[in-house]
């Protein structure tokens, strides 16, 4: 049932982050606990043993001063961590190290590839708690993830649609993964969201009570979330009931939301300064550092990428970095070919003729090897700018057809075949178009003698253009693929004429 | 802090936060001392602090910080779930929350 009212929704969206650093937070233990035996990346820090110090990750720091770019923000030289107390089991020291009052990444902002803007409020840094899993009446502990360092990125309630609320976690994701800083693997947690949504009648200039919902892993579970939540709270307010402010949880299953526990009390985190970790202070020139090793930022590669594919395929092939890196080596490659530099940029010819060749390829990976049957390709090696350049000009000289230029591109993926040259994987599968009018003259010939072909040349001649294609399918034949269709075809009119 | 009056009630508060099972003579003692800890550094109101920065530290260090290396630990896995009440699976063994 929909109500009469319409409501505009607000949404905030915290998002963690799990840095891939080397160690944790504040421990010197292995951080990539992926299918790790439970509480063998451990160490007393991690325990909460009396008696231990933490000891600040340098490289942690590092990452959330990438991160803290990536978003456009603002770096705080100076910052410092406090303690927020809760007790819970997979949290052994009582207390998580977070940072409150000075987070080390200010505001910034997220642009979002439909145009839109949201402002990130600011980033900080903190530890992971570590993982439960409950069994009949028991929950069991592992404290693997119990230390990994987490950059908490809170946006301003600048969301207002589910698909916004999905647009920005998913560009969230490339920026991070783009600078380098997570592996960014969401089925292992990497990334984790909470989202507050709130609704108001249009025209109100209050905001609705907020419901948050935690710990969504995935851009379409944050999608299907904040719908669910959008539609529960405007049948609430259409009934005349309030909506509660509380933590509610999602079920990917049931796609609902319920109620976890309402903020009856509110929380009482008692912060305070964390006494045994020194402040960080950082130079300008320690953010330019930074900002040198963080490879090539989101934004150059989709202004790259723009230059020649529509947006919705530059959308899907920047979700997988490696292609989108081998496109780039191969345009260096082709400038280098033709000699172009900053100084000498290309002209307008020259750069058509680029944007072609990686337009081809760019297909090539969004046709074929992003094909859910060859998924299982994305993480092998990919092609040198070589093998790709090859191939494009094969094509161009209709040495290989669309189809043959297909097969061979596969072929890079062989393991008996991707080191060898473009030319001999195409000649090793047979698919070299024949372009030598003079041989091509002779099978047409050969075809033009055949009894079966009679009929449709007098047909052709007699002004009947349909049977051409006969005849073109009867030389392809003869020549088991490899001729050129179209010079096939000039050649038939020739004779026929 | 401006006068802050420890009772049964904060007492009740704290214990929850923190999950401790107080009996009801723990939790008078409990109360006692609390507020004698709380006048003892309420002293320090009577200084005037306008302007004051607050202290984090009181050390003048920073970027206490190691890099970023694994390091083998003196103690493993055993012994510190040795230490845990109930193991299970290599897991520590809780009553079920939530």
């Amino acid at each position: 049932m929909v109500g009469k009212t319409k409501y505009i929704p607000t949404i905030g969206i915290e998002c963690h982050v799990q840095l891939s650093t080397k160690t944790k937070l504040f421990s010197e233990v292995d951080n990539d606990a992926r299918q790790k035996s439970p509480n063998s990346c451990v160490s007393p820090v991690d325990y909460g043993l009396p008696g231990m110090l933490p000891r600040l990750n340098k490289a942690a720091v590092r990452y959330a001063v990438r991160a803290g770019l990536a978003l456009n923000s603002k770096i705080n030289l100076e910052s410092r961590f406090d303690r927020k107390h809760y007790f819970y089991p997979d949290l052994p020291k009582g207390y998580q190290t977070t940072q409150l009052f000075y987070p080390i990444i200010g505001e910034g902002y997220v642009e979002l590839p439909s145009g839109g803007k949201v402002r990130i409020e600011h980033a900080h840094l903190e530890e992971d708690a570590g993982k439960l899993s409950h069994e009949n009446g028991d929950s069991l502990v592992d404290l693997n993830r119990a230390g990994t360092p987490l950059v908490e990125i809170v946006s301003m309630p600048d969301i207002h649609s589910a698909v916004e609320a999905r647009e920005y976690t998913k560009e969230l994701w490339r920026l991070m993964t783009y600078a380098g800083v997570t592996f960014g693997d969401l089925y292992n947690g990497n990334m984790r969201f909470d989202v507050n949504i709130s609704i108001a009648p249009e025209g109100s200039d209050k905001l609705g009570t907020r419901a948050e919902v935690k710990n969504l892993n995935s851009f379409r579970s944050v999608e299907r979330a904040v719908e669910y939540e959008i539609k529960r709270q405007a049948r609430l307010l259409d009934k005349g009931e309030v909506v509660v402010q509380e933590t509610r949880g999602w079920s990917d299953a049931t796609g609902e939301t319920t109620s976890q526990r309402s903020k009856e009390e509110a929380q009482d985190y008692r912060y305070m300064p964390e006494p045994d970790i020194p402040p960080i202070r950082l130079t300008e020139k320690d953010v330019v550092e930074q900002k040198a090793l963080m490879g090539i930022p989101l934004w150059i590669y989709r202004s790259f990428l723009r230059k020649f594919l529509s947006e919705d395929i530059v959308e899907v092939l920047l979700d997988y970095k490696n292609l989108t890196d081998a496109l780039f080596q191969l345009n260096s490659y082709l400038c280098d070919a033709m000699n172009l530099t900053d100084e000498k940029p290309a002209t307008n010819d020259q750069r058509k003729v680029l944007s072609s060749k990686l337009k081809k390829i760019a297909n090539l990976f969004s046709s074929v090897l992003l094909a859910e049957e060859n998924s299982s390709l994305l993480n092998d090696e990919l092609p040198t700018s070589e093998q790709l350049n090859t191939l494009v000009e094969m094509n161009e000289k209709n040495e290989l057809s669309s189809t043959g230029m297909k097969e061979v591109f596969i072929k890079f993926f062989d393991p008996e075949m991707h080191f060898k040259d473009t030319r001999t994987i195409a000649k090793e599968l047979g698919v070299v178009q024949e372009n030598d009018l003079g041989e091509l003259e002779k099978i047409v010939d050969a075809v033009l003698a055949k009894p079966e072909t009679q009929k449709a040349q007098e047909d052709f001649k007699a002004g009947q253009e349909k049977v051409l294609g006969f005849l073109v399918g009867q030389v392809m034949k003869e020549s088991r693929g490899k001729a050129n269709p179209s010079a096939v075809q000039d050649i038939l009119r020739q004779k026929l004429q | 802090m401006d006068n802050m009056e420890v009772n049964q009630d904060t007492i009740a508060h704290l214990a929850k936060l923190s999950d401790f099972a107080l009996t009801e003579d723990e939790s008078v003692r409990l109360e006692a001392d609390i507020n004698g800890i709380v006048n003892y550094i309420s002293q320090l109101d009577e200084l005037d602090t306008t302007g004051v920065e607050p202290t984090y530290q009181v050390f003048e260090m920073e970027n206490i910080w190691r890099e970023d290396e694994i390091l083998p630990q003196e103690a493993d896995r055993e012994a510190l779930l040795g230490l845990a009440k109930e193991v299970k699976d290599n897991q520590i063994k809780v009553p079920k929350v939530l």
